[in-house]
């Protein structure tokens, strides 16, 4: 009895040291992770403008933005544009990233030189992805351009053009960020096991089956990582925006995540972007535990 | 133009290193410097002026023994900077620029300082300065509702019309247009001559733009500044911006909506585009003989009137003191030396383009560089400048809240112009999105 009081109270102890040792890093990420977020949902709730903080930090009506939101025609615009950027570029970022790795997966020193090469975008400065891309897209200085035209097939500007816009900037992304999918999927294929592929190929299964049935069903949990990532990652899309089409032409690539920085850089209304900004929040959230659901667990999940 | 910048550049340096033999700094020599110890952070946008002034520093940390950080990010990361700064009352900046569609927020937030009492000091300011030099029509938008100023201008820019291939024009017989019709006629006789497209601007239509709204007769708000109900939705602003959309997407290059203002000079330099609405700095440019194409087939005017009259864009650009400095009295000497007949005289002389001061802008040498093959751009520009400061119909530009109808003025254009809706739709729209946002600002409309 006494022995087993004193395992209880030696665990108590070191659960206590254990809290002690942590709390130093847990004060660190509180301050550093949640004051600011906690700060975003509070200013969230006044309609804080920087051009009169003083009278404008006021919480009488904590609701007011969120109900200005329902009622912002370019907010809801913005949505539905920031949900067609990023399921587009994901999904092109995904395929192509699948795809490449798998023409690329192999031993020779050509194919590691090409794998090498294919990572220069991803570790590009944002700007300057976006710097490339606006030469790209400029009619007047765009080799793009001038190759179209000496091949007789000439096409106007695509970033100022509101039914190309969007797909524009959705390639500029997908050419950035494909290297990430493939990278993983690269680093995947050497775990996928060689028996069963050896097996299958024996009973006479093809370069698509062996693909399909074997390779795909391993490759599946990181192609999910990498769409979450990307996901996550394209509720952020900022400079290709910023600098191919300013949100234009008009609104058409106006994304949730840029529409909150005009409010609040261009026009001050902080209580207002902070607000857009926990929608975005939220919506992350909330796609993060969808994609989970769809793919995350599957593969380990023994109930299945 | 090359050549010029460097002489420029050089007379800024030299302006520096002659400090220690200047009369000021010998008189001071004897005794200790008024502001030693004290460091000064001044930031502006980057620009002519503030790079002649980083190469003259020099000098006035000599004569005043202050030190000076001088940060001069680009327009919209210094403006950004600025306002947060501002904003939160911060003592980050000892000087700023007050930016002219920012002036009134600034201003009349209370987050500069106002400077008449350092002006009237003897102490402080030396008895050449002489406010009265700086043009009126530069000094009214640095200027609060108290009456008080809160910015010294450092230059005074105006919204001018270019033909970059006038020769064009001459062949069809016609004249340099001077109203909203004649720009069209001339446009359709040359539109794509020589592989020339027609009419291109900058794509802050908040700033290309207005002058044409102006001049069919409509305005941004009902009467600025003390009456900021928005007016995009007249017959006469939905006309200005059917024609105004319409000279980009008729005469327009490809992508004529996208084009920042570095690339409508760069198209007029190389003759791809015969005609832009732009501030006087930048048409400068053209009159760069290392890198225009055009420098013998250029041509300058006023920005054409309409209907309602002849209405040219302004801007104009000052330095200030952010209200929570903990150095004003050393920040007034920067400004006072930065801004002083000296400096700013030996600045034009070494090239620099848009002074405010009066007497910089009568020196022979500068009228006789301002004159770009056979137009005189400093003429031009005071010319708008005076015009604006009589009619007052720049105020719509420096009220608190203009940034946001800005935007909306710049996507209306953009809508029009690329078909996504008519005039009346966009500018209806843009009215309503202006209501909204002005009323999130705390206005009651």
């Amino acid at each position: 009895m006494s022995s087993q009081l004193m395992a209880a109270g030696w665990q108590a102890e070191r659960r206590r040291a254990f809290l002690l040792g942590l709390a130093p890093s847990l004060l660190v990420l509180a301050v550093i992770t949640l004051v600011p977020a906690v700060a975003l949902l509070v200013a969230s709730l006044t309609p804080l403008s920087l051009t009169d903080p003083l009278a404008t930090f006021r919480f009488d009506d904590p609701l007011v933005n969120y109900r200005h939101l329902l009622e912002d025609k370019r907010f809801i615009d913005s949505v539905g544009t920031q949900l067609e950027l990023s399921v587009s570029s994901v999904t092109l970022q995904v395929a192509l990233g699948l795809g490449i790795a798998l023409l690329l997966h192999g031993p020779s020193r050509l194919l590691a030189a090409t794998r090498a090469a294919f990572l220069i975008p991803m570790v590009l400065p944002p700007i300057v992805v976006a710097l490339i891309w606006k030469i790209l897209y400029t009619p007047d200085i765009s080799p793009l351009h001038r190759a179209a035209e000496a091949l007789g097939v000439p096409f106007s500007s695509l970033i100022a053009n509101p039914d190309t816009a969007l797909w524009a900037i959705s390639v500029a992304d997908t050419w950035q960020w494909f290297p990430f999918t493939m990278l993983m999927v690269l680093a995947a294929l050497q775990m996928v096991p060689q028996s069963p592929i050896e097996a299958a190929r024996l009973d006479g299964a093809n370069r698509w089956q062996v693909f399909r049935f074997i390779v795909l069903p391993h490759l599946r949990p990181v192609l999910v990582v990498c769409a979450l990532f990307r996901l996550i990652d394209s509720f952020k899309a900022f400079p290709l925006i910023y600098v191919l089409t300013n949100g234009g032409p008009g609104t058409v690539t106006e994304v949730t995540n840029y529409y909150g920085f005009v409010q609040a850089f261009n026009f001050s209304y902080w209580g207002y972007a902070s607000a857009i900004a926990m929608v975005i929040l939220a919506g992350v959230f909330a796609l993060a535990a969808l994609v989970g659901r769809l793919g995350w667990n599957h593969h380990h999940d023994p109930q299945r | 133009m090359t050549t010029q910048r460097r002489q420029f550049l050089a007379a800024g340096a030299a302006l520096g290193a002659g400090a220690l033999l200047s009369p000021l700094a010998r008189a001071q020599a004897g005794g200790a410097k008024k502001y030693a110890g004290v460091t000064l952070n001044v930031s502006t946008f980057s620009a002519a002026y503030p790079k002649f002034l980083q190469q003259a520093l020099p000098e006035f940390e000599a004569l005043t023994g202050a030190k000076v950080n001088f940060d001069a990010p680009s327009f919209p990361v210094y403006n950004q900077r600025v306002d947060l700064e501002l904003s939160t009352r911060g003592a980050a900046y000892d000087v700023v620029n007050v930016t002219f569609i920012y002036s009134s927020r600034w201003i009349n937030s209370g987050w500069l300082t106002p400077l008449d009492d350092y002006l009237r000091n003897p102490n402080l300011t030396p008895a050449d300065f002489d406010l009265n030099d700086f043009l009126p029509g530069a000094r009214a938008p640095e200027t609060g509702r108290d009456g008080k100023l809160y910015g010294v201008p450092w230059t005074a820019e105006a919204l001018l019309t270019a033909s970059s291939r006038f020769d064009l024009v001459q062949a069809a017989g016609l004249e340099f247009p001077d109203s909203t019709d004649d720009l069209l006629k001339v446009l359709r006789a040359v539109n794509k001559k020589e592989r020339v497209a027609g009419f291109v601007s900058d794509n802050h239509y908040g700033w290309t733009f207005v002058p044409y709204l102006h001049a069919f007769g409509g305005d941004v708000f009902r009467k600025a500044p003390d009456d900021l109900f928005p007016t995009l939705d007249t017959p006469e602003a939905i006309a200005a911006a059917d024609y105004y959309a319409n000279l980009l997407r008729e005469f327009g290059p490809d992508g004529a909506v996208t084009y920042t203002p570095d690339q409508v000079i760069q198209s007029l330099k190389q003759g791809r585009v015969n005609f832009t609405d732009q501030g006087q700095l930048y048409l400068a440019q053209l009159g760069d003989p290392a890198t225009s194409k055009t420098i013998k087939t250029v041509k300058f005017g006023l920005v054409p009137k309409g209907p309602a009259g002849r209405f040219p864009g302004t801007a104009v650009h000052g330095l200030g003191i952010p209200a929570g400095s903990k150095n004003k009295e050393a920040a007034w000497a920067f400004i006072a030396w930065a801004l002083s007949k000296q400096t700013t005289h030996k600045a034009v002389l070494a090239g620099y383009g848009s002074p405010a001061r009066k007497s910089d802008l009568e020196l022979p040498a500068f009228r006789a560089r301002q004159n770009i093959n056979g137009t005189d751009l400093a003429r031009l520009a005071q010319d708008s400048i005076e015009l604006a400061s009589r009619t007052g119909h720049m105020k719509y530009r420096t009220v608190s809240v203009y940034p946001q109808v800005d935007q909306q003025i710049n996507k209306a254009i953009e809508l029009v112009a690329t078909k996504q809706l008519s005039a009346k739709q966009a500018m209806q729209q843009a009215q309503a999105a202006s209501i909204a946002d002005l009323k999130r600002a705390g206005l009651s409309l």
